[in-house]
């Protein structure tokens, strides 16, 4: 049952890629990655965004929505409310997934203006578009079903650092990604494959080498 | 429904609201003390322009140009494909008068295309204007003239432009023109202008040649032979020919178009009744979408 | 227009995936085999369908600032509906292969943006149907997607192994061996790039169509005019100075 940091960087790194292996952002990987400056800002704020969204979903899901057992408590069965058999996973994990971060990064987003406004102005336009958006939630789903330990999923500590790795993962993911749409805007691209079509299939090609990765280490995610 | 399962509902209603009381709180109170003062009016001017973004009105697109409006930076009829309604918007977001707005339309001042004029040599290059301008200054027999490779028509982010297969010269769809500026800064030739739609005559040639120059290289080139300025009733005259080219002054011209009849090879033409049809077919159209026409 | 035409109109001119690039991350991880983009896009119907009646319904009394909160919070609840009766209804295969992209539905951009861009402006009898065209074009993508995906990816159709047959003399499906890379992530990436390639490459032939009656890849030289008795001087062209351009 115990996931080191290493396995989860590398796992959520390398081997199992938010974007190239599990599919998740892939609208703003797709519309933010043209240029290498937006890229950064977005990978950026995705990292921010996961990591936060990560503790706080792990919080509610091991705390609120989980049956008690030897792990955590479920902070309703301490107060004296029913808690069923399964948890109250089946209900709500969905929507209290998504009310926790929608409302957490409107509330990181307003301290930023305030606080930094420059960091806002690098990072913060691309807030409103990660919420409402598979990477976060999909990263939080994620980590609820992680690799050993289906039941219970990961500690909340251990769900932030595999969050801040799936950021790192999506960071690494568009520069990669910007870096090759910069090179192939000067080439010469079939018309029917400018744009969408020539850089899906570079992803997937990025993709493919990323596939090299497994087993990297031993780890097997 | 059981008792046990409309407890556990009611408990899992119960968490809920209390989880979205929680952050409305927190969101509320945020607001509160984090509030940053920032422009409304700039984010109304964005959702009043268009959104095409194509950088008519000078700026970089529709944000930026909402920007400098709201920092009363620019003027508010620079929008040409949002038009006076845009326009009308703006004034009222801004709570200013809107003055000096003026329909506009692109238009080729050419009649010789390729298919008229012929060509000095064949060229095999890159199908694009510019590149055939920059080849032994065009393949094109005038060098005033269009090309007739159709770079504006391309261009067009509006699709406003044919290109024609017999004279090799681009038309404008006048009903699908929103005088962005496009085509005329994309041609080498600069022979697109925009021009205000009250304008019915221009003439239709560029070229700055002698009229037996003229005449080898194209049927429908002004000669500079001053017939339209002798016909033009405007005193003091609207048309003058100036280096072998015919001009019209548009602030003396009436669009009577007595100059366009009287020119012995049509290089000036007279658009009046081609809008005054694409006018009528534009309103058909916006009434039958429901509208009322502008 | 009529609200068939509308259901008829929307899955091409409006196709989710192909034409308004959304939802794009259960498009690619769910297309592993037929059955499962059926499921996805039925799945994903339901919720765009009672979601967009539900907000229709409701567009009037909800204010202006917080309108995407609301719409998350009904599509959420229509979204944990779904995932319970797939959990019921569904065979297991088809629950662990679209794992956690069922719930994933409520951060989908297409109920998202309908919900923004239709049903908050119109009736709730357009929204169904706005709902279903919609949902019939996200089939149609992910049926068209998934169906090269396990054909050449795995060698089944639906399910069922794909064994050669012959009728005669002509090979109607030839001996092969699948491309397992096809049903893996790069597969996924390059089967949607080349698919975008050929919906672009037809939208590109029918708006050139319209666009060039021809374009003349060589000027014809001329022939009406008498040839020049000397070389005249060739001028080069000069931008003419008196215009300002716009």
């Amino acid at each position: 049952m115990e996931v080191g940091y290493l396995e989860l960087a590398v796992g959520s790194i390398l081997i199992s890629n938010v974007v190239l292996a599990k599919f998740l952002g892939l609208c703003p990987f797709f519309g933010v990655s043209r240029r290498t400056s937006d890229a950064v800002g977005m990978g950026l704020a995705v990292i921010f965004v996961m990591s936060i969204a990560s503790a706080a979903t792990a919080l509610i899901y091991r705390h609120l929505l989980l049956p008690t057992n030897l792990e955590h408590t479920n902070l309703l069965g301490v107060l004296g409310l029913p808690v069923p058999e399964g948890g109250y996973v089946l209900i709500l994990k969905t929507i209290s997934f998504i009310l926790v971060i929608a409302g957490l990064v409107q509330f990181v987003e307003m301290v930023l203006k305030k606080s930094a406004p420059a960091l806002y102005r690098a990072l913060g336009i691309y807030l409103p578009l990660i919420t409402t958006n598979c990477a976060v939630m999909g990263m939080a789903l994620l980590n609820t079903e992680a690799w050993r330990d289906p039941a219970n999923g990961l500690p909340v500590h251990l769900a932030t650092v595999n969050g801040f790795c799936g950021g790192v993962g999506f960071l690494l993911a568009m520069l990669l990604m910007s870096g090759i749409r910069q090179r192939l805007a000067e080439r010469r691209v079939p018309k029917a494959l400018q744009g969408l079509p020539i850089a899906f299939i570079s992803a997937g090609l990025m993709a493919l080498a990323f596939m090299g990765f497994t087993k990297l280490f031993g780890i097997a995610v | 429904m059981s008792d046990i399962v409309i407890t556990y509902l009611s408990a899992a209603a119960a968490v809920l609201a209390a989880l979205a009381g929680a952050f409305g709180i927190l969101l509320a109170v945020a607001d509160r003390f984090l509030r940053v003062p920032a422009d409304p009016r700039r984010e109304k001017i964005e959702e009043a322009l268009p959104g095409a973004n194509c950088g008519s009105c000078g700026f970089p697109g529709c944000a930026a140009y909402a920007e400098a409006l709201a920092k009363g930076e620019a003027a508010a009829s620079l929008c040409t494909p949002g038009g006076p309604a845009a326009a009308k918007r703006i004034a009222d977001i801004m709570g200013l008068e809107v003055t000096g707005f003026v329909p506009k339309v692109a238009v080729v001042r050419c009649q010789g295309g390729g298919g008229v004029t012929g060509a000095r040599f064949r060229y095999v290059g890159e199908l694009d204007c510019r590149a055939a301008a920059a080849t032994q200054y065009g393949q094109a027999a005038c060098p005033y003239g269009c090309l007739g490779l159709g770079t504006c028509v391309r261009s067009c982010p509006f699709d406003a432009m044919i290109l024609d297969a017999e004279t090799g010269l681009p038309r404008v769809l006048e009903e699908r023109c929103m005088a962005c500026g496009t085509c005329a800064a994309v041609c080498p030739r600069n022979i697109i202008e925009i021009l205000p739609k009250q304008q019915y005559v221009h003439v239709l040639c560029c070229n700055q040649d002698p009229a037996r120059r003229v005449r080898q290289t194209c049927k429908v080139g002004c000669i500079a032979c001053r017939a339209c300025e002798k016909a033009c009733p405007v005193e003091g005259k609207a048309i003058h020919v100036e280096g072998n080219l015919a001009v019209i002054d548009p602030e003396k011209c009436t669009g009577c178009g007595k100059c366009a009849r009287a020119c012995p090879v049509s290089a000036i033409g007279d658009f009046r009744t081609l809008r005054r049809e694409a006018q009528k077919r534009k309103g058909e159209k916006q009434e039958a979408a429901g509208q009322k026409v502008a | 227009m009529s609200l068939l035409k509308e259901l008829t109109d929307k899955p091409i001119k409006h196709n989710p995936v192909f034409v308004l690039v959304l939802g794009l991350c259960p498009t690619l991880a769910v297309t592993t085999s037929v059955k499962n983009g059926v499921a996805m896009a039925a799945a994903a119907t339901a919720v765009l369908v009672c979601a967009n009646i539900l907000i229709s319904l409701i567009r009037r009394f909800i204010p202006n600032q917080i309108r995407i909160a609301c719409y998350i919070v009904v599509i959420a609840g229509f979204v944990t509906m779904v995932e319970i009766a797939m959990k019921a209804i569904a065979p297991e295969a088809i629950n662990m292969a679209l794992g956690i992209f069922i719930p994933l539905i409520v951060v989908n951009c297409i109920i998202l943006g309908r919900a923004e861009a239709f049903a908050s402006k119109h009736g709730p009898l357009a929204s169904l149907m706005d709902g279903l065209g919609i949902g019939v074009g996200f089939l149609l993508a992910l049926v068209a997607i998934s169906l090269v995906r396990e054909v050449l990816g795995a060698g089944t159709l639906w399910g069922y192994r794909l064994t050669p047959v012959a009728v005669g003399h002509t090979t109607v499906i030839p001996q092969y061996v699948p491309m397992t890379v096809l049903g893996m992530a790069p597969g996924a990436f390059i089967v949607i790039g080349l698919l975008f390639g050929l919906f672009y490459w037809a939208g590109n032939r029918r708006r050139d169509a319209a666009r060039l009656v021809a374009v003349p890849a060589v000027p014809q030289v001329a022939r009406d005019f008498p040839k020049p008795k000397k070389t005249p001087a060739q001028r080069p062209s000069e931008p003419r100075p008196s215009e300002p351009r716009p």
